[in-house]
């Protein structure tokens, strides 16, 4: 589903990834980790098209990144859900409205959308906040926000960076159950953490960056 | 693409403009004045042609004819005069008419021609050329060439009154250009750059809508629209104002000295829709240059 081979990344003088080399199968549910600044947003930002590699190749699903037209990366995009750390919302719109604008770039029926948003919402147990604005609600329930509207297209890999980061233990753990489950649906899920608490215990792949070379693979 | 996304991309735009109303309200506003100046120039410039045109019909050209030429001389310089493009023969004004109009015209003075042995005054065609303002009429070449006609003895017209006239149209359709051009440009800059602030003051939705999969267009149409409907909107609201205060401040009729000279029109259904679609157009491409140069950063 995702492979990675000999990739690097620079930006000016500053290394971010050196010579990383990742193969993820389809239905996978793989940690990346590592320290403050190992690399793992921009390993994430890579495979989701967002920057470009300083060199190396990116397949998705056989799809060369490197070579890949902007108007078809814009499609590729819709079956790779995205949770950003820092949720990426719209304030000035509903939690119903976030959710479905993911649906409403693909040109889906109006009728269509309101079915699965509610769904989503349903699936992260937000169904009685959709009209609220995400300022009205909490640090862990913007998250599942985030989370509903990456998984609304059924995408084949979901990306999430940090995102528990700022969250309780309590909700954490819903978080991480709602992520086990979309994964059991068959969606290939890639999550970067530096929560040591959340790696324990997981028994799924793990990724160890540190300084944008990969140290450790745990299996 | 289908009539939804459509549906969609209008509301979006609509959406932008109530959010952005201020800033939107002052841009249309702007392409109102700009359109408002172009169409009133324009105004002015379709009067005066028309001014114009119809003084070709009060032109008249006089061809003096030598004394004591023969009926067939005479018919010869009638026939040149009727193959003179755009020329028409209103009369032949015979010595004994021209001395009977003379007359008539000096009224109570008219005595003292009573002195006169010969009727000095020349036997006349009357010729009119009905479209001035045609390049392939030339006052001057034909008062040229006529004089060189046998028989011919003088040619008369208006002559000043044509070429300062010429001027004046060829100063206005110059000035005309520039000032158009101008406000094109002004009009392009004002959309561009209301465009430009409406995208920057949304960048962040827009990041969002490519992050989770939205196309250029998607994202670029709605701006378009916006740009378009502010050429459209600014062109309406200007030929709107320009009839109304039309209707109630011209006259339609100008007079100089108590005699009609000039008949008052508004703008033909072409011109006014050009006016219209021209907005449109400057305003679609203000769009088009913000989201260009937005999505080229």
């Amino acid at each position: 589903m995702i492979q990675l081979f000999r990739v690097s990344k620079s930006f000016g003088t500053n290394v971010a990834l050196d010579d990383i080399g990742i193969t993820i199968r389809k239905g996978e549910f793989v940690f990346i980790t590592g320290p403050s600044g190992a690399g793992k947003t921009t390993l994430l930002r890579l495979i989701f098209g967002a920057d470009q590699p300083t060199s190396g190749q990116i397949l998705i699903k056989g799809i060369n990144l490197i070579r890949i037209k902007r108007h078809k990366l814009d499609l590729l995009r819709r079956k790779i859900g995205f949770v950003f750390q820092d949720f990426k919302l719209l304030n000035n719109k509903t939690v119903f409205q976030n959710v479905a604008l993911a649906l409403e770039v693909t040109g889906e029926r109006p009728v269509i959308i309101r079915k699965k948003t509610h769904q989503a919402l349903r699936a992260v147990g937000l169904a009685k906040k959709e009209k609220a604005f995400p300022l009205q609600l909490s640090g862990g329930e913007q998250q599942r926000v985030a989370i509903a509207r990456a998984i609304i297209n059924d995408p084949l890999i979901l990306i999430a960076d940090e995102p528990t980061g700022n969250l309780d233990p309590d909700i954490t753990k819903d978080i991480m159950l709602l992520f086990r489950s979309i994964n059991l649906r068959g969606t290939t899920l890639v999550i970067a953490t530096h929560s040591r608490e959340l790696l324990q215990d997981t028994g799924q792949k793990i990724i160890v960056l540190n300084r944008g070379r990969i140290v450790k693979e745990i299996v | 693409m289908k009539l939804r996304i459509w549906i969609y991309f209008f509301k979006t735009a609509i959406i932008n403009i109530i959010n952005n109303r201020l800033i939107h309200i002052i841009s249309t506003g702007t392409i109102t004045i700009s359109m408002l100046l172009f169409g009133s120039f324009m105004l002015l410039s379709v009067n005066l042609n028309n001014w114009i045109k119809e003084w070709g019909e009060s032109i008249s050209m006089s061809v003096y004819l030598e004394d004591g030429i023969d009926e067939n001389t005479k018919n010869k310089i009638e026939s040149e005069l009727l193959n003179l493009e755009g020329a028409e023969i209103k009369g032949f004004i015979s010595k004994e008419m021209a001395m009977i109009h003379l007359k008539n015209s000096l009224g109570d003075q008219a005595g003292l021609l009573a002195g006169l042995m010969d009727n000095p005054l020349p036997g006349s065609f009357e010729i009119v050329f009905r479209d001035v303002s045609s390049e392939k009429i030339d006052p001057k070449e034909i008062k040229k060439n006529l004089e060189q006609l046998k028989g011919v003895d003088e040619v008369q017209y208006s002559e000043q009154w044509i070429e300062r006239f010429q001027g004046v149209m060829y100063v206005m359709r110059v000035t005309g250009l520039i000032i158009g051009g101008l406000l094109c440009i002004a009009v392009l800059f004002i959309t561009t750059n209301t465009i430009k602030l409406t995208i920057y003051s949304r960048r962040e939705e827009i990041e969002i809508y490519k992050l989770v999969g939205a196309t250029d267009w998607f994202v670029k149409i709605p701006y378009l629209i916006e740009g378009t409907l502010q050429g459209i909107i600014g062109g309406i609201a200007a030929f709107l104002i320009l009839f109304i205060f039309f209707s109630i401040f011209t006259i339609n009729t100008v007079r100089l000295f108590g005699l009609p000279v000039m008949d008052f029109v508004f703008l033909s259904q072409e011109i006014s829709v050009s006016i219209i679609l021209l907005s449109l157009f400057l305003g679609f491409t203000g769009g088009l240059i913000a989201i260009g140069r937005f999505f080229k950063t």
